[in-house]
């Protein structure tokens, strides 16, 4: 089967306000990262593929289906929202069952299936514990569990480490990782660190546009020549930062260690040019697609 | 099947179902539980007091006519909209137009009315905490050219100018104005057909369901329009809306879940009363399946429209515009309803009423009537369902999202 996720010229309306704008993308088996600040359009994208928007022109197939055949689209995809619960007073196992059975699936093979990836999430423990007993990292667990529960092909998850502690966005993601080994696992994020850990191919979106797609190291090597470290005394900070993009800061005593972000050197005296990281070369990429962010302020 | 069952749990767990489960007890064991205090028996059934309406024009009309020409003449309408007493005081033009009905009615043109008037004497009538001035009259004369049918037509005119809910409405006059007691061979007839015909359970069952119909009739959407929401409640709804489940078999499968929930404290009572039933006619054979068979005829449907309109409404507009809608719906057929409460069931009524262990033939003669009914509003209800299934449909491919009032997406919010 063809296990790949076609995006073509798709645009999207809420009333008369445009949401995306002529939307091209191939989504290929594995981890895919969809970068985006916050109202980038990210989450429409998502809901659009998963069958929950109406898409005003254009065409999307996932594994070679149609989105407009929404039924089957259901069927082969795993959702979890940027903001979801459960019936607070269902026990963890109950709750995945429901799911499970509006899923079509046999009771039968639902008990044994609910105990496998519970264990995968590591919630056995919580089995018979009320969701709402459950910390903000076990709901999570429980959010992606509920979307593997039918072994869907793809999985569209939206935001799902934000609120999280590091040591449970570790363990996120490495779920994450370990599902995307047999699947198309879309992952929708503004944190850069966590598609940094997880994705090799990545998009960019900004303004309901895809501002750049491609792998993280070609994004990174985009950034080579455009990111500084300097020492600056902290004095001139705010002008600084009114000047340049700065994506990094470590005060120590009277001078501040800065890492910019800038199309030509930076007019500091002791400025030298540096290895971009992943956060720096999402900044400039921004920055070189004119997407007003700070430091670009006059 | 699994679903069903996980629907079925969620109810169960839910404060309104709780609160349904209660007002069913409740209605049960103030309502009709007292009707079951001693068995009706030959001997005891005089005690029940019952009347017979004669419907004879010959009686009804001149009652009537002395009736409003006494309201006439003090200018105070005893009358009932939406069931609220409400002592009604015309202007002069009104007050003029009923004169106007009374003189076409009688014999009798405005001068002799005046005489009649001045000729009456006036006595004071206690209605609830008002007291009401009322003229004693008698023996007003009907014009000898007025026809039944004529007559009824007036008392209409009579009834709008009231404001509705008076005394005259035309489908009131038999049982205002032409009531009288039943002779004791009346009320034997009335026992033999409680016992013979009804095999006493079948009029129990009646009785039964005339008092849990009231509030079947509008508590459902309670129950329904919070299961209905809880998705949204619980932030759970898009986790649904992906799923591979068809809407069809989603919505239909939360309508059976509702009626089969809803259906369980009904049968609970149910059961009881046929204990007692058993239990206060020991030695004769009641026939409990046939009541349990009135019952559910007479309450399936009402659970079930009830239970749709909650559905169908909290998915189009919210939860509350659903219980609102209900709870005026309820209120109209419940301010509709004729006296006696009995023998008014009609084709489309929906909350029938036969408050009363006989008139068995009354019942029978509008029977078809009833049956058609029944049908008719389940029919409504799996109507209602099915535009649930539309509706839900709309909203879960991203393509409505329900009509707002309030808030940041309300229909009266401008949009830019």
């Amino acid at each position: 089967m063809n296990k790949m996720i076609e995006i073509k010229n798709v645009n999207k309306f809420y009333g008369r306000k445009q949401a995306l704008y002529d939307i091209n993308l191939t989504i290929e088996k594995g981890m895919f990262g969809l970068l985006g600040r916050n109202g980038a359009g990210k989450t429409t994208l998502m809901k659009t593929i998963a069958a929950l928007h109406q898409k005003k022109s254009g065409s999307i197939t996932v594994c070679g289906v149609p989105i407009e055949r929404a039924g089957e689209i259901r069927a082969m995809t795993g959702y979890l929202p940027q903001d979801f619960s459960m019936y607070p007073s269902m026990k963890t196992d109950e709750a995945l069952e429901y799911l499970g059975a509006l899923s079509g699936m046999k009771a039968a093979d639902l008990r044994e299936r609910v105990t496998d990836i519970l264990h995968k999430v590591n919630l056995t423990e919580q089995r018979s514990k009320k969701v709402a007993q459950l910390s903000g990292g076990m709901k999570r667990r429980l959010g992606i569990a509920q979307a593997l529960i039918h072994d869907p092909q793809v999985l569209i998850v939206d935001e799902p480490t934000a609120g999280l502690d590091p040591e449970e966005r570790i363990r996120f993601r490495n779920l994450l990782c370990e599902v995307a080994e047999d699947r198309i696992v879309i992952l929708s994020t503004h944190i850069v660190g966590d598609v940094e850990a997880t994705c090799e191919q990545i998009a960019i979106m900004d303004e309901g546009k895809i501002l750049w797609q491609g792998t993280v190291s070609q994004l990174i090597n985009n950034a080579i020549g455009h990111v500084y470290t300097a020492n600056v005394e902290r004095r001139f900070m705010p002008q600084l930062k009114k000047e340049y993009i700065v994506t990094g800061m470590i005060t120590q005593a009277e001078y501040t260690t800065v890492r910019i972000v800038s199309d030509s050197e930076p007019d500091l005296p002791n400025a030298v040019l540096t290895e971009p990281d992943l956060e720096a070369a999402y900044m400039y990429c921004l920055h070189s697609s004119g997407c007003g962010i700070k430091g670009d302020e006059e | 099947m699994m679903l069903f069952i996980r629907e079925c749990k969620k109810i169960f767990h839910s404060l309104t179902f709780i609160i349904y489960f209660a007002a069913v007890i409740l209605m049960f064991f103030t309502q009709f539980w007292p009707e079951m205090d001693e068995p009706v028996t030959s001997s005891t059934i005089d005690s029940y007091e019952l009347a017979k309406i004669s419907g004879e024009p010959e009686t009804i009309m001149p009652k009537a006519l002395d009736s409003l020409t006494g309201c006439y003449f003090s200018n105070t309408y005893r009358c009932y909209p939406y069931g609220l007493f409400k002592a009604v005081h015309l202007n002069s033009r009104d007050n003029d137009k009923i004169r106007d009905c009374i003189t076409e009615m009688s014999s009798l043109n405005a001068d002799e009315l005046e005489e009649l008037k001045a000729a009456s004497s006036i006595s004071h009538v206690k209605v609830g905490t008002n007291e009401l001035e009322s003229y004693n009259v008698k023996g007003v004369p009907l014009s000898v050219d007025i026809t039944y049918e004529r007559f009824r037509e007036i008392m209409g005119e009579v009834d709008d100018i009231l404001g509705g809910g008076s005394d005259y409405r035309p489908d009131d006059l038999a049982y205002k104005f032409s009531q009288e007691p039943m002779t004791h061979e009346e009320i034997l007839e009335q026992y033999d057909e409680f016992m013979e015909k009804d095999h006493i359970a079948i009029a129990y069952g009646r009785l039964f369901s005339d008092y849990l119909g009231i509030i079947l009739a509008v508590i459902p959407v309670f129950v329904a329009a919070a299961l209905v929401t809880a998705d949204k409640r619980t932030k759970m709804n898009e986790l649904i809306y992906s799923r591979r489940i068809s809407s069809f078999r989603l919505v239909f499968t939360r309508f059976a879940a509702l009626v089969l929930t809803m259906v369980i404290p009904v049968l609970l009572c149910g059961a009881i009363a046929s204990a007692r039933i058993m239990y206060m006619y020991k030695g004769s054979t009641p026939d409990i399946a046939g009541a349990f068979a009135v019952s559910g005829k007479w309450l399936l449907p009402n659970i079930m429209l009830a239970a749709a309109m909650g559905m169908f409404i909290s998915e189009l507009f919210s939860a509350g515009m659903a219980i609102l809608v209900q709870f005026a719906a309820w209120f109209m057929c419940m301010m509709m309803t004729s006296m006696p409460l009995y023998g008014h069931i009609r084709r489309f009524t929906f909350i029938c009423r036969h408050n009363s262990l006989f008139y068995r033939s009354e019942f029978m003669k509008h029977y078809s009537d009833f049956i058609f009914s029944r049908i008719f509003y389940t029919a409504a209800a799996l109507a209602a369902v099915l535009l649930t299934v539309f509706v839900y449909e709309l909203k879960r491919g991203g393509k409505f999202n329900g009509i707002m009032f309030f808030g940041k997406d309300s229909i009266f919010r401008h949009k830019t």
